[in-house]
């Protein structure tokens, strides 16, 4: 049982996100449960003449490692995975999970050492990417799983999760062009802004942006897209911010994160539920106590919270903030094993400044600045 | 997925089997339907103080390769399976199958020269294994698709897969330490014999052994096992043979071949289904009309034809003489892209002469292995 959808999706990965050409290596990366849509991509990089190379994850598989191996096992850094990153042109990797809670149970500082010990090989990854010889793209597949999460049928899901990606229109990749050019104006006009403050309930937040850069996000690195993001300055962020969504990572979840800022520092942390999870992530590495992303998600397609940060972080209307590592082509310097998306909703009763003039109210930015 | 079947399966594996030990890299090939017994050598290799890392498969991709690939990418073999091959400490590889007859429409020509620049990964994995570099075993997971090529329940045929692996039993590792022994012996046993005569039903057969080594099939290479085997000299084979069960070759039946060699080579062959598959294979090249392997199946807790080729050629009281690639550590010469395992039954009818000493009548050697009548085979028969 075929969904035409699935084919579009794939279409879009191969063709737009990661323009297969005859030759690349592509690591095609999942789970089994994503096998419908492994197949449509295989069969797209083979048509557009690549080397698909297939890595498909054991379901479990880090359950057991994270709670019954040793330290030197799960710091243990696979050399076929450092090969993939060094020898592969491009890269689409897929979320499918069949139970994002599955990590639950594990100690967190396991599993922060897990990150920690694979730091070097998103390094090389992202060191890769950047000078342009490593395309990427992630991606999700609506699971059962995922849609539980969402608190929808799996069939609205899937409507959910098309419709974010503008695959339930004529043409996708022209939405996605268009949407890009727009968000192409607005990093421009956010590029020349040296502070941004956002007003909310439980959040007065005030982060330095000067000469930093801001990226328009149009669907090449993560599918579906639709974000603006810079790494604000390091010592820069003050004042408190009150996260309105559950945070879902590393296979659980935390609930009402609220952090204060000095210096550029996580001060104070809380979290209504998942709080020792949350220190246990803030204590990672230096830079985990830093803000290594500021951005605005801009894509109206998504309107309600799924529990998923692929695509909480991108509702219009949204701003996240991560904690942790600053992608280096925004002029963000944190480095750190940790990168946390953390989402803050401002479609109501909310405001942003920019240099001190308000820029965006409720969830928009002011027409007439544009 | 608690059967502890499976559990012991895994840990016979990675225990006996492949020995892993600390630090070891183990490559856990499966696929996704087998993902509870590669789960299980996950964790039994962790415990062993491996680095255990699974590759999954899902069904469906090599038939997109085989039928839209370019002869470029049929024939690609990425930097990343080479080094691969280069790297691993041991490999683990789980056959299973969702549908055993999914390739059976594809271009066999195309399927053959995906399989022959493959080959440069397997001969490079053979002779690392051969060094003492890295180890290997190959087992099944019991799937719907090869109970149903077998007739029988899943249920049913999950009890005939983990019989024929003595999982059902406490202490797997040790009966399968008894075999080897006995395997050994039966092996040496074998090494003096210049000529084997293999008589049955429109059989009659004369091999050449002379001067070859036997090899005691014992539980590592492949999991369940049971069988001596060794490579024929290329020029000595002479008579018929009929091959009571169908032969099988990447999925495709072939039914009743009767072949008949002079001076080592294949110069008649029939069947009653199947005919020119058999003689498209005859003719893929200059090895395949000469016998690679000569065989003797001594698990008699397989006790039944169920088309994989992992029992049948173990099947107690069988023989398996296949055509084509020989076994350089037997001793052989012949080298072919085919290797074809083809199974006599000698239960009923059958006897086997050594040197015209009659040494093995309907499917039992008469003898026990002469150093040792302490009969770890009967034990592994009694199960």
């Amino acid at each position: 049982m075929a969904d035409s959808r699935l084919g579009h999706l794939a279409d879009v990965l191969v063709s737009y996100s990661t323009g297969i050409e005859p030759g690349d290596i592509v690591l095609l990366e999942t789970t089994p449960l994503a096998a419908p849509l492994l197949r449509e991509l295989y069969r797209r990089v083979v048509g557009a003449g690549g080397h698909p190379q297939v890595r498909i994850g054991l379901d479990g598989a880090a359950e057991v490692l994270l709670s019954q191996g040793s330290d030197e096992q799960i710091q243990w850094v696979n050399p076929m995975r450092s090969e993939d990153f060094e020898r592969a042109d491009a890269r689409i990797a897929v979320e499918a999970s069949s139970n994002t809670r599955e990590l639950t149970g594990v100690d967190p500082a396991r599993q922060a050492g897990y990150s920690v010990a694979r730091e070097s090989l998103r390094e090389r990854y992202l060191e890769r990417s950047r000078a342009g010889e490593l395309r990427s793209v992630v991606s999700a597949y609506p699971t059962t799983a995922s849609a539980q999460d969402a608190e929808m049928s799996l069939q609205e899901y899937e409507a959910f999760v098309y419709r974010a990606g503008f695959l339930d229109r004529d043409d996708p990749v022209a939405a996605w062009r268009e949407l890009g050019e727009r968000l192409g104006r607005l990093s421009a006009w956010l590029c020349e802004r040296r502070e941004i403050r956002v007003v909310t309930e439980g959040t007065d937040l005030t982060l330095g942006v000067a000469g930093r850069t801001w990226i328009p996000c149009d669907g090449k690195e993560n599918f579906p897209d639709g974000e603006v993001f810079t790494g604000p300055e390091e010592s820069s962020v003050e004042g408190r911010v009150s996260f309105t969504y559950p945070a879902t990572f590393g296979g659980r979840i935390v609930r009402g994160i609220v952090l204060r800022f000095e210096g550029g520092e996580v001060v104070e942390a809380r979290a209504d539920d998942g709080e020792p999870f949350l220190r246990e992530m803030l204590a990672m590495d230096d830079g985990a106590r830093r803000a290594g992303e500021f951005a605005f998600g801009m894509n109206e397609a998504i309107r309600e919270f799924t529990g998923h940060t692929l695509y909480d972080e991108k509702i219009g209307g949204t701003v996240h903030l991560a904690l942790g590592m600053s992608y280096p082509e925004s002029g963000g310097l944190n480095r750190s094993a940790l990168h946390w998306d953390l989402v803050c909703d401002l479609r109501s009763g909310s405001e942003v400044y920019a240099d001190g003039e308000l820029v965006y109210r409720n969830g928009e930015f002011l027409p007439e600045l544009f | 997925m608690n059967d502890p079947r499976v559990v012991r399966l895994a840990q016979v594996i990675v225990e006996y089997s492949l020995e892993v030990r600390e630090r070891q890299i183990l490559r856990i090939d499966a696929p996704d339907v087998a993902a509870p017994l590669a789960l299980a050598l996950y964790r039994a290799a962790l415990a062993a103080g491996g680095f255990p890392y699974p590759t999954i498969a899902v069904d469906g991709l090599l038939e997109i390769l085989l039928d839209e690939g370019s002869e470029e990418q049929l024939a690609f073999v990425s930097p990343l399976q080479r080094h691969e091959i280069e790297t691993i400490d041991a490999l683990a590889t789980i056959w299973s199958e969702t549908n055993t007859r999914s390739l059976s429409r594809v271009d066999p020509g195309r399927h053959a020269r995906f399989l022959g620049a493959q080959r440069q990964l397997s001969n490079r994995r053979w002779e690392r294994i051969s060094a003492g570099e890295m180890s290997w075993c190959g087992t099944l997971f019991p799937t719907n698709a090869h109970a149903q090529d077998a007739e029988m329940s899943l249920a049913r045929y999950e009890d005939f897969v983990y019989g024929a692996c003595h999982v059902d039993e406490n202490d797997p590792s040790a009966h399968w330490r008894l075999v080897a022994a006995s395997l050994r012996r039966r092996a040496d046993d074998l090494e003096s014999v210049r000529e084997l005569r293999i008589v049955g039903p429109d059989t009659d057969l004369v091999v050449g052994v002379e001067g070859r080594k036997w090899i005691a099939a014992d539980g590592r290479f492949n999991m369940p096992d049971g069988e001596v085997f060794t490579s024929p000299v290329e020029t000595e084979t002479e008579g018929e043979i009929r091959y009571t069960f169908p032969a099988i070759y990447h999925g495709h039946e072939v039914e009743d071949v009767r072949l008949r060699f002079e001076a080592g080579r294949v110069v008649a062959a029939e069947a009653a289904r199947g005919d020119d598959y058999l003689r498209s294979l005859l003719d893929m090249d200059e090895g395949s009309r000469v016998l690679g392997e000569v065989a003797f199946g001594l698990n008699y807790e397989i006790d039944r034809f169920t088309r994989n080729i992992l029992f049948d050629e173990k099947i107690g009281g069988t023989m398996h003489l296949a055509l084509g690639s020989a076994f350089p550590q037997a001793g052989g010469a012949n080298t072919s892209g085919l290797h074809w395992d083809m199974i006599c039954d000698l239960r009923a009818g059958g006897e086997v002469y050594a040197d015209g000493e009659l040494i093995w009548k309907a499917g039992r050697f008469l003898a026990e292995a002469v150093t040792d009548p302490a009969e770890p085979v009967e034990a592994a028969e009694r199960g």
